[in-house]
């Protein structure tokens, strides 16, 4: 992929990462503070077919658009050391133990990380470190929507790969 | 099923065990105590109510910079917040809270209700 095509691709992902996750903030939820975490599908997608560095450029862009949308700079900070956690936890597990891990566990234990990185941040803002009682139900939720979006990141790479492929011959040529 | 995917789930669940368990631990350490209940706006404690000694309900409107607010509500036993104008509302969403060591956060707005034990300086020194 040359470079114009990139940029193209990362900021048509920003956008899709940046709406799904407006979106997903509108979705009831079982109990406070747990999120379906659906903007992650993007992040990982964009970690396993285009890299790293650009699955970090994702994710600091989507943050910071998604809070001038909606919240402050609480908000922004709250969701900004989640997601980086997240995702380099994420690319720590892709980069070193590729072949001996599926997808969907790289992305439950981004999600598990995204709780605890956003606890973290709550615990030192509020100055109490109390608000921990709150994991067991976020690690559960981690858990159940990490794997979905594990699946759902499997089909996308599954029906990219042909692109891809075109992408690849195209190049060569 | 991969080797790391073993691991991972391993890891999983012996945190989920750890951080039930501590949760377990954490309730009964504060059960059998008074229910006194604090609204904390940016660290600085502004009500203090003891829940068992409510009999009227009462609300308060906790205000905060640029027009932010929470009305929280007391009950007989209980409090919550009721209304705010913050972007997420999982304040509101969190519900009632009764049991001593329960906590409700307003993230946005920097206001916490939580539910301590007996009146204790402790607080103070451990942090």
């Amino acid at each position: 992929m040359n470079k114009t095509k990139k940029m193209f691709f990362l900021s048509l992902l920003v956008g899709m990462a940046v709406v799904i996750h407006i979106i997903e903030g509108q979705i009831p939820v079982l109990f406070p503070g747990v999120k379906l975490g659906l903007a992650n599908i993007i992040s990982l997608f964009a970690l396993l077919v285009l890299g790293w560095k650009e699955a970090l450029v994702i994710v600091v862009l989507r943050t910071i658009i998604s809070s001038i949308y909606g919240g402050g700079f609480s908000v922004f900070l709250f969701s900004i050391v989640g997601g980086l956690l997240s995702n380099i936890v994420m690319i720590i597990l892709y980069k070193f133990f590729k072949d001996g891990i599926s997808i969907s566990s790289i992305s439950v234990c981004g999600a598990i990380f995204h709780n605890i990185g956003q606890l973290f941040v709550a615990a030192v803002y509020i100055q109490d470190f109390k608000i921990y009682i709150y994991l067991p139900v976020l690690l559960i939720s981690g858990v159940i929507t990490g794997f979905f979006v594990g699946v759902s990141v499997k089909f996308l790479c599954y029906h990219f790969k042909d692109m891809f492929a075109k992408e690849r011959r195209r190049d060569d040529l | 099923m991969k080797k790391g995917d073993k691991i991972v789930l391993m890891t999983v669940l012996a945190l989920l065990v750890v951080s039930f368990l501590s949760v377990i631990i954490y309730r009964i350490s504060y059960k059998g105590k008074a229910l006194n209940a604090k609204i904390i706006q940016n660290q600085k404690v502004l009500v203090e109510v003891d829940l068992e000694k409510i009999d009227e309900p009462k609300e308060w409107m906790v205000k905060g910079e640029e027009g932010h607010y929470n009305i929280i509500r007391v009950e007989k036993g209980r409090i919550r917040f009721i209304e705010a104008n913050c972007p997420d509302l999982v304040c509101v969403h969190t519900g009632w809270l009764s049991q001593p060591g329960d906590i409700a956060v307003c993230m946005p707005h920097n206001v916490l209700v939580k539910i301590e034990g007996e009146k204790e300086e402790l607080d103070e020194i451990s942090y």
